[in-house]
């Protein structure tokens, strides 16, 4: 402690006192030149102290820019990266349309083939990897409006990846025979999952509000999907947390085809 | 009034001139700074106490500026350097406002 007490008692340079005891000894004044207010030292220390300040300040404000500018950068190398993703799946949705196309060219060659060539498309319909066309329901979820509180957070509560599952659930669940969220179609490979707040389907980052299409029998769809499991969660979710949904029959909607490849997966034969 | 003229012409210098420091010299310029400002004040000090000296004022001003970065450059190479630096900070902070309570005091009277 006795440090800092002669500190506090002692602020100012012990030099002044002795040189000051030294002209008093010598019979001038205590204060060296008759007008110290106007000494040079004193404006050449206070020039060093502008100069000094300016210099850190300017360095700081340096440091600061080459900080945003690597983040800059580093944006610009993400969006770079995601449009390059953008143009494989591109490439990849063509590719797989000419797969089909000279598929059929083969089946159309062969007389008997018609018929499979049908019932693969219903196949590829009902697995996920063709688009389909049909009426069903829009089920819209967004979130919470700003300003509306619930949960325990006090953030405003945002649609969970659970409440997309649970949609999608209840809408299979009410017969729907193909469903999509964003456009991204759901298959047996499909994984709904958050991560980072972000909610993933089929490995690909959604925005709200979400858009799930399901083609299915529009005069029941709606109906038996609000009594059902999925209705009941959003209505609880909705009257709990504020999240907005909106459901409607739509008479034609179209469903995106997804890539669902078994690398590993072989069909097992049929012996 | 002419000492904070000095004030003024140096900031003006800096913008003017546009110094760049050594990249090794960076982390020491906060302290130099903070060390410029302990003497300046003190001088202002001695000013209004009527004991103020010409050369005790300059070297200081220079061998706190010099001090202070040795300090902790020498942290810097035993691998305390955030600490002595904050043990820098404390002390001429702590003088800084003893010394400003003391001009303070001068100025108004209160």
């Amino acid at each position: 402690m006795s440090l800092i007490t002669d500190l506090f008692a002692n602020a100012l340079d012990e030099g002044y006192a002795e040189a000051a005891a030294r002209r008093r000894a010598a019979g001038g004044p205590a204060s060296s030149g008759n007008r110290p207010r106007m000494s040079l030292a004193l404006m050449a220390g206070l020039l060093g102290l502008g100069l000094l300040l300016v210099t850190a300040a300017l360095q700081v404000r340096a440091d600061a820019s080459i900080v945003s500018a690597e983040r800059e950068s580093l944006v610009e190398r993400i969006g770079l990266a995601a449009s390059h993703t953008d143009g494989l799946e591109r490439t990849l949705s063509d590719l797989e349309g000419d797969i089909l196309q000279i598929e059929s060219r083969q089946l159309d060659n062969v007389a008997v083939s018609s018929e499979l060539r049908e019932s693969m498309a219903a196949m590829q319909g009902s697995a996920g990897t063709g688009a389909v066309e049909g009426p069903g329901v829009v089920v819209e979820v967004d979130d919470a409006e700003d300003g509306a509180t619930g949960g325990t957070s006090g953030a405003v509560p945002s649609v969970l990846d659970l409440d997309l599952q649970q949609v999608v659930n209840g809408l299979w669940a009410a017969g729907a025979e193909a469903v999509s969220i964003n456009g991204q179609r759901v298959t047996a490979m499909t994984a709904i999952r958050s991560a980072n707040d972000v909610i993933l389907v089929n490995f690909r980052p959604l925005d709200p509000p979400y858009e799930v299409r399901a083609v299915g029998d529009s005069r029941t769809l709606g109906s038996r999907f609000l009594e059902g499991p999925g209705g009941e969660w959003l209505l609880d979710a909705s009257t709990t947390a504020g999240i907005q949904f909106d459901i409607r029959n739509v008479d034609s909607l179209t469903l995106p085809a997804a890539t669902a490849v078994l690398r590993l997966a072989q069909p097992e034969d049929a012996t | 009034m002419i000492p904070a003229l000095g004030l003024l012409l140096g900031i003006v210098a800096g913008l003017v001139f546009d110094v760049s420091v050594p990249l090794a010299l960076q982390p020491y310029l906060p302290i130099a700074v903070v060390a410029a400002l302990d003497a300046v004040f003190g001088g202002l000090r001695a000013v209004m106490d009527g004991v103020f000296d010409d050369k005790v004022f300059v070297v200081s001003f220079v061998a706190n500026v010099l001090i202070a970065a040795f300090i902790v450059f020498l942290g810097d190479q035993l691998g305390v350097g955030a600490q002595l630096s904050t043990a820098v900070i404390v002390v001429l902070g702590i003088r800084i406002f003893t010394n400003v309570a003391t001009i303070r005091r001068h100025l108004f009277r209160a």
